[in-house]
């Protein structure tokens, strides 16, 4: 089948193109990296048809496209408004966007990160097997206004006829980007018992998203304690390792693009389920922590798992239903 | 062999740091880099992220699949199988570097710091095999075997851009700087050897395990080597 062109028609802060990131480079000294927001993500690119590790858009501000031709297209992530040619569309859902009309993301109210999936293939280069960035190693994947972008491999289903706007109601795991502090569980890292006030401290204290922030790591301020003892020969640091730096009066939680190791003590690491919600934190947003069993954070990661595992099979059910009705034989 | 078991720290919900419990440095360093490579090649399902650090290695792994209750017996049977001979396979690479002068602007203060000539810090660096004991950021070769007569410190205040092939040390290691970027380590020379190579595949062509053989040139030399990747041809 033909391949589509997206032409980029708007791109606010930074537009890039990501996926689910590098598999087993860590060990060459290549973080994994790819989407900050994997739940944001994933769901983007189920809701399109795709695999879930497909490339697809992370936009900080503001986005636009015009396809070639109809296209599946889904938005998630921070709560922006979605537009299709002017008029409002739902975000977490599937669109059908016609040939010439803009799809746009603007207003970011909540949330940092919006992710904008498109059925097909997005054709991009790749690093190491991965068509995430890579900033360190000269790796940009920046998108801008006016570039098009090949789509390979379209899906079929908006171009056939009858197809509304928004074929489809999906239940859908959204992220809870809820005003007020956002509570991030954090479940205790072996050097947490290196400074035992840190415990109380974390939890009942509020801190606040400081500008330095980026994909390597958030800056928190708020109130710390520091270590005493010997210092820390570097060590590996997981995803959303939760840092006291010696000397400055902050706290550090790491993202997916970390410097991989690194001497300060982790007290905790967020839990793999609030990762997404860690990735959404913006500048000046209010979050607070809450101490959780590794116990009980694997049953909410297990949980948010099943949540996507059921929409993958609605999707796939409902997608195959369609062709099925309409008799497309060139689906495949 | 350790005469104690490597010790397994949860850190979180997705990761485990393996650890070596001995007072003797030397032999933790070593030790834990038979043990990453016995690990690797007895990867249990689950495993996604493998991280090197100088005397541990932190395993990430999907919560889902593995845990540090099903990690555990396999790093016990680890520790009875890593031997020296895990990391002993290495090629040994030729690294011409300048040393000293713009091209190792820390070279003078290195020396001073530990009451040598600039003359003895290079002997010191070319006389010995440098082992590659693991790949830090941005595939930077790290290395072992600097036989300085005292561990060097970092620099107080860290430089903020250094080039592409920048030779460094600190403490007892060495390192290569793949990218242009801020660095703490001293800065002794810099070898016209690409490090990395982003658009090959693989892009890098040496590994842990490779011997780093170092040799001093001049910098007319230097151009003859401009463009060839550190490992592309072995000596030795």
């Amino acid at each position: 089948m033909a391949e589509h062109l997206l032409t980029v028609s708007r791109v606010g802060w930074r537009a890039t193109f990501t996926d689910l990131g590098r598999r087993d480079t860590e060990i060459s000294g290549v973080p994994t990296g790819g989407a900050a927001d994997q739940h944001s993500a994933t769901v983007a690119n189920i809701l399109v048809g795709n695999s879930r590790d497909a490339t697809l858009v992370e936009t900080i501000g503001d986005f636009g496209f015009v396809p070639s031709a109809p296209v599946l297209v889904a938005v998630t992530g921070a709560s922006s408004t979605v537009t299709v040619n002017g008029g409002h569309a739902d975000a977490w859902s599937t669109l059908v966007v016609p040939a010439g009309q803009e799809v746009a993301v603007t207003h970011t109210r909540a949330g940092l990160r919006t992710y904008v999936a498109v059925g097909g293939q997005l054709v991009a280069p790749r690093f190491m097997g991965s068509t995430s960035p890579d900033p360190r190693m000269g790796f940009a994947q920046l998108i801008s206004s006016g570039q098009a972008i090949r789509l390979a491999h379209p899906s079929p289903l908006p171009g056939l006829r009858g197809m509304g706007a928004t074929p489809f109601l999906f239940d859908v795991p959204r992220l809870d980007l809820a005003a007020g502090p956002w509570i991030l569980d954090v479940v205790p890292a072996a050097e947490h018992d290196l400074v035992p006030e840190v415990h109380s401290l974390l939890a009942e204290s509020s801190y606040t998203v400081k500008p330095q922030s980026d994909h390597v790591g958030l800056r928190l301020d708020g109130p710390v304690v520091h270590v005493r003892g010997p210092e820390i020969v570097s060590h590996g640091v997981p995803i959303g390792a939760v840092e006291i730096p010696h000397a400055d009066d902050e706290l550090i939680v790491l993202g997916r693009y970390r410097t991989l190791t690194a001497g300060y003590p982790i007290v905790g690491v967020v839990a793999r389920s609030d990762l997404p919600l860690l990735a959404q934190l913006a500048v000046g947003q209010a979050v607070r922590f809450r101490w959780t069993s590794r116990r009980d954070a694997v049953a909410r990661e297990q949980a948010r798992a099943a949540g996507l595992a059921a929409l993958e099979k609605n999707v796939t059910d409902a997608f195959g239903a369609v062709v099925k009705q309409i008799g497309v034989d060139w689906w495949l | 062999m350790s005469s104690t078991p490597p010790i397994l720290k949860e850190y979180g919900d997705s990761a485990v740091m393996v650890t070596v419990d001995s007072p003797d440095a030397g032999f933790r360093r070593r030790r834990i880099v038979q043990l990453r490579d016995a690990f690797c090649s007895h990867r249990p399902h689950g495993v996604t992220d493998i991280v090197s650090g100088l005397e541990s290695f932190l395993v990430a792994f999907d919560p889902l699949v593995t845990g540090p209750e099903h990690l555990a017996p396999v790093l016990r049977l680890v520790d009875r199988v890593a031997t020296e001979a895990e990391n002993a396979g290495g090629r040994v690479l030729d690294v011409p570097i300048v040393f000293g002068g713009h091209a190792g602007p820390d070279l003078a203060a290195v020396a001073l710091e530990l009451g040598l000539s600039e003359e003895e810090v290079v002997e010191a660096l070319v006389g010995h095999e440098l082992t590659i004991v693991l790949l830090a950021a941005a595939m930077a070769p790290m290395m072992s075997g600097v036989t300085l007569p005292r561990p060097v410190a970092r620099q107080a205040q860290p430089r903020t851009n250094v080039p592409a092939g920048s030779v460094m040390i600190a403490g007892d290691n060495a390192i290569i700087q793949p990218f242009p970027g801020p660095t703490g380590w001293r800065v002794v020379g810099w070898t016209p050897l690409g490090i990395v190579d982003i658009s090959a595949d693989p892009p890098i062509r040496f590994a842990a395990g490779d011997r780093l053989r170092l040799r001093v040139i001049g910098t007319v030399e230097a151009a003859d080597t401009a463009g060839i990747l550190l490992g592309e041809a072995s000596c030795g």
